[in-house]
């Protein structure tokens, strides 16, 4: 048992999707810190306030070191996010965000915890050999490219933290009988009741949101939703329903609340679910197709997780897509299957798979993998 | 590092972070400040606070006056404390606004020094838990060195 814990814990994988989340997690910090470069900037610090510090021995700098400090948080997240002096500069960059958040109790809030975790595991990841200026110096140096892949701990480690995030939230609400019977909801909403008029929203909606009844379902579908997502997230069955679920989850919690950076950092962190290896899908472009080309094109510059290689695939053939299984797709369905695999289209590509030629196509495809044609062909081994 | 010391310092970080973020969960059902507990949006409940500047002389003088060159919305500017006088709804659960603004008294009496007549702050709060019937409490900072 310990044995597989610890071989669990130190196989490699492909660090892609958190060097992508170090990418996105650069502006991100920006965007935290921006309340407290504004104040800065305005010639105000926390300490002109009301301030609670959490310790007495906790070191508090001088007004001018910590607007110092907060100067060179923007430029450490920066570099964090270009890739250059990629663990220095998360390091850096986690030291720094953590430290103003602990200077004071009124400092927190979830997300900023969301935030300085995340940091924290990305200075434990070697996530800086891929997506970063330190690859790029090194191969204009001619010096051979670092392994891109590393014990896997921390990215399981994330993802235990981005489920325990939607768990214990969901969690907490379902232990709350005012939270479960809707109440909370119920009553958050016929107090902003002005808010909510100010929407352009027909009159039966406006009715439908005040009304207790409406709540008492919808609370429950709200904590039904939080712990699916802590849980599908785990199985590869529901994965993709749960990252899914996720992105509308967080839209509409950044439409009806201020949630500072949870909402693109919920999303970003998302990306750490993809299965941690990469160039294992083949795309098959017919090369004298422009059309074709151009989709590979396309593809290329989307692919910022790093699934497909391209292959050039027989003229006058459409598109055609091997899954890691070996699993073949060609036409409609493989484009379907290309766009719901990349980041940015997957959200609205995921519902395509659903639908009933392309189900036909996926049976199709894994019931002929057995077949020699395809078993024998470049991608045609599990 | 060895190895096997590599193995065990991987298998005790992991548990060690995975321990200490479960306790934190758990340690959110009961403190006032929820710190890694993740327990967003957990009350519908409101408060509102009279505060007041008690002089070394008996006065009761609101806070909503300005006084030595002070105003209670510049001194206490976040956490939704800074007009504690209107019905506000408490973000983070009763316990943890309530647990701020018994600090932001402290904080006040203890970073106004031009102030020379209040002996202590006091702040009579209405709270309403989600549902349940309004209930009142008091808090009150420390006594002031330099009041009077």
């Amino acid at each position: 048992m310990l044995a597989r814990f610890d071989e669990l814990l130190a196989r490699p994988v492909s660090m892609r999707a958190l060097a992508l989340l170090r990418v996105l997690a650069g502006p991100l910090v920006l965007l935290h810190l921006e309340p407290f470069l504004t104040e800065a900037w305005s010639g105000e610090t926390y300490a002109d306030a009301f301030y609670e510090p959490y310790a007495g021995w906790y070191p508090e700098p001088p007004e001018a070191v910590y607007i110092g400090l907060l100067g060179l948080a923007v430029v450490a997240a920066t570099a964090m996010s270009l890739g250059l002096l990629t663990r220095a500069a998360t390091a850096t960059t986690f030291a720094i965000v953590a430290y103003n958040v602990f200077l004071s109790t009124t400092h927190y809030q979830s997300n900023r915890a969301y935030l300085i975790i995340v940091l924290g595991l990305l200075v434990v990841a070697p996530c800086g050999r891929e997506l970063s200026l330190d690859a790029w110096i090194r191969r204009r140096r001619g010096r051979p490219a670092l392994d891109a892949s590393a014990p896997g701990w921390p990215l399981w480690l994330l993802r235990f933290e981005c489920a325990a995030v939607y768990g214990a939230s969901g969690l907490s609400k379902l232990l709350d009988p005012d939270w479960f019977g809707g109440f909370v909801t119920w009553k958050r909403v016929t107090g902003a009741r002005e808010d909510l008029e100010a929407w352009p929203l027909p009159d039966w909606a406006v009715s439908a949101l005040t009304d207790a009844d409406f709540h008492a379902v919808a609370a429950k579908f709200v904590v039904g939703t939080e712990l699916f997502i802590a849980l599908g997230l785990w199985w590869r069955g529901s994965r993709y329903a749960a990252v899914w679920v996720a992105v509308v989850f967080h839209l509409a919690i950044e439409a009806a609340a201020a949630v500072q950076v949870f909402s693109l950092l919920g999303i970003a962190v998302l990306l750490i679910w993809a299965v941690p290896s990469t160039r294992d899908r083949v795309l098959r472009i017919d090369p004298t197709s422009v059309r074709q080309r151009r989709l590979g094109t396309a593809v290329g510059r989307l692919d910022w997780l790093a699934r497909f290689r391209a292959e050039p695939g027989q003229p006058g053939a459409p598109i055609a897509v091997a899954d890691r299984d070996g699993t073949a797709l060609r036409g409609g369905p493989a484009l379907a299957f290309v766009l719901s695999r990349l980041p940015l289209t997957a959200w609205f590509a995921l519902p395509a798979l659903l639908l009933p030629p392309v189900r036909r196509a996926r049976r199709a495809g894994r019931a002929a993998i057995g077949e020699p044609a395809v078993a024998k062909g470049p991608v045609g081994g599990r | 590092m060895s190895p096997r010391l590599t193995t065990i310092a991987r298998r005790v970080a992991v548990v060690g972070v995975v321990a200490v973020q479960l306790a934190f969960v758990a340690r959110g059902y009961r403190a006032d400040h929820k710190q890694f507990a993740f327990q967003p949006f957990p009350e519908a409940s409101t408060w509102r606070a009279e505060i007041v500047r008690v002089t070394t002389d008996g006065r009761r003088i609101p806070i909503e006056r300005p006084w030595a060159g002070y105003r209670w919305e510049e001194l206490v500017t976040d956490r939704g404390l800074s007009h504690p006088g209107i019905r506000h709804h408490a973000d983070t659960g009763l316990n943890n606004q309530l647990a701020f603004l018994d600090s932001a008294l402290d904080w006040v009496a203890a970073n106004t020094p031009r102030d020379r007549e209040t002996r202590y702050l006091e702040a009579r709060v209405t709270a309403w838990h989600n549902d349940d019937p309004p209930h009142e409490r008091t808090f009150r900072s420390p006594e002031r060195e330099g009041g009077g």
